[in-house]
């Protein structure tokens, strides 16, 4: 007997060890965000989300998807709008940021679980990878110019502008044409 | 001896590869749960009902086990019904488990329905001369896992005799279970090398060896086959033309009742209760010519 209490202490101690590193929160909890006010002095910087090239490939879109509901008629999911830069702050910071105060579904991989240490973003707005062809996907731009790599790594400064972008083609329908790799 | 296992080893064989695939290839919640029910229903014919509620004791916690993992990782859906780490745990996720547990689930039991009614001597007598070191091997692994637990049985037993493991303790208990598992590992592999090289001196896989059992395909076979391929066909024409297709993200779909896919619905029961019928009609036959002597 004496064992099996020591046993079920053992198992009782993993369970709680395992609940206290977990963090649970309630809908309403999780989307009450502070954001912080834009005053004069303040670092911004620009987000947008928008998913337009899914209408020009409605066809190859997943037809659960296929709805005003999770496509905006004019692909945008989010129009371009400021928020305050902190120290230190990565694109992938900025744009957690701004779907939480959004209340925007996103799912991401987080950087300890692929090779290039970084988040990678798996889908925004019930808009995964893959959900519009084999090409599909999410991609960011910061003032104009493709960074090609993981969007935490990516440190921030005063007015930059963030696009995120869905492409149906690897990134060449959004203007990415793949020049540095085409030429090594 | 039941009804469904005398029909000839290739409509069996058909039978089960069929039931199998599309319980396997799907995951609409209605074809699911015909399938889990027709499994759970033929398994109670051929076994007793008892052992079924005893196995239940397994693949309930099983159910559960698989369908509260997928929200952890998926955390698609338009439902979210509280956060975990900053990630969402969806309704639909949970959904999609619970689905993929009985997925699981009809495909264990229509196994279990599978090593009682195809038993190895109809696998042999149907692939043997074909495919002879395959078949064998093939047939060995179906048969493993019966074999195992019939084994386990066997040692635990003697080691309680032996007087081994009487303690109470569930600790003690477990430990005593590893032990035998052990044992079985080894006896496992013996076993294995044993039978292979039994069926070699017997001369199997050489030419003009007879069968131990064998089977005559009557017309009723032909019958039954003709009956089970537009079933199977009618199936998968409903799954390839998403008649019989189902989506969980990002919203749970509406079950559609249009007349095609009842049809649909009504083709893909008839395959999945076909074996419990057969019994449950024998079974009255049987009663009506008994109450008659």
């Amino acid at each position: 007997m004496k064992k099996d209490l020591l046993a079920l202490g053992f198992v009782l101690l993993i369970v709680a060890v395992l609940l206290s590193g977990t963090k649970f929160q309630t809908v309403e909890e999780y989307y009450l965000t502070h954001i912080d006010d834009i005053t004069p002095e303040s670092e911004t910087v620009t987000v947008s989300i928008e998913c337009s090239n899914i209408l020009k490939n409605w066809d190859d879109l997943d037809p659960s998807l296929q709805s005003e509901e999770f496509v905006p008629s004019d692909g945008v999911i989010l129009p371009p709008t400021e928020y305050v830069l902190r120290p230190g702050d990565t694109v992938f910071d900025i744009l957690e940021r701004a779907v939480r105060y959004n209340k925007i579904q996103m799912e991401y991989q987080g950087a300890d679980q692929n090779i290039y240490k970084s988040v990678y973003i798996q889908g925004i707005h019930y808009l995964y990878e893959f959900s519009c062809g084999p090409l599909s996907g999410w991609m960011y731009r910061v003032n104009g110019e493709f960074p090609l790599y993981g969007c935490s790594r990516y440190e921030l400064k005063d007015g930059d502008v963030i696009e995120w972008v869905y492409t149906c083609d690897l990134g060449r329908d959004v203007g990415n044409d793949w020049k540095e790799e085409a030429g090594s | 001896m039941k009804a469904f296992s005398n029909f000839h080893p290739l409509v069996l064989f058909f039978y089960f590869i069929s039931v199998l695939l599309l319980t396997m290839f799907t995951l609409h919640p209605v074809l699911l749960f015909f399938s889990l029910l027709g499994a759970v229903l033929f398994a109670s014919m051929l076994e007793t009902p008892r052992a079924v509620l005893v196995s239940l004791g397994f693949y309930v916690p099983m159910f559960l086990l698989i369908a509260v993992t997928n929200p952890l990782f998926s955390h698609n859906g338009v439902t979210p019904l509280f956060f975990m780490n900053d990630n969402p745990v969806t309704l639909e996720a949970i959904l999609y488990g619970a689905a993929a547990a009985g997925m699981v689930i009809s495909v264990m039991y229509w196994c279990r329905c599978y090593n009682t009614v195809v038993t190895s001597d109809k696998f042999l007598y149907l692939f043997g001369k074909l495919i002879p070191k395959l078949s064998l091997i093939l047939s060995m692994a179906l048969r493993f896992v019966p074999l195992f637990k019939a084994q386990v049985k066997k040692i635990s037993r003697i080691q309680k005799t032996m007087g081994l493991y009487s303690s109470e303790s569930k600790v003690d208990r477990l430990r005593g279970g590893f032990r035998v598992f052990s044992a079985i590992v080894t006896w496992s592999l013996e076993n294995a090398v044993d039978t292979a090289a039994s069926m070699r001196a017997r001369g199997y896989g050489l030419p003009g060896r007879s069968n131990y059992s064998i089977y005559r395909f009557t017309p009723r076979d032909g019958a039954a086959l003709g009956i089970l391929a537009v079933l199977l066909g009618g199936s998968l024409w409903g799954m390839k033309t998403k008649v019989l297709e189902f989506s969980y993200y990002p919203r749970v779909a509406a079950l559609s009742l249009t007349p095609v896919v009842l049809a649909g619905y009504a083709v893909v029961s008839a395959l999945m209760f076909l074996p419990f019928l057969i019994e449950v009609k024998e079974n009255l036959v049987w009663n009506y010519f008994r109450s008659k002597i």
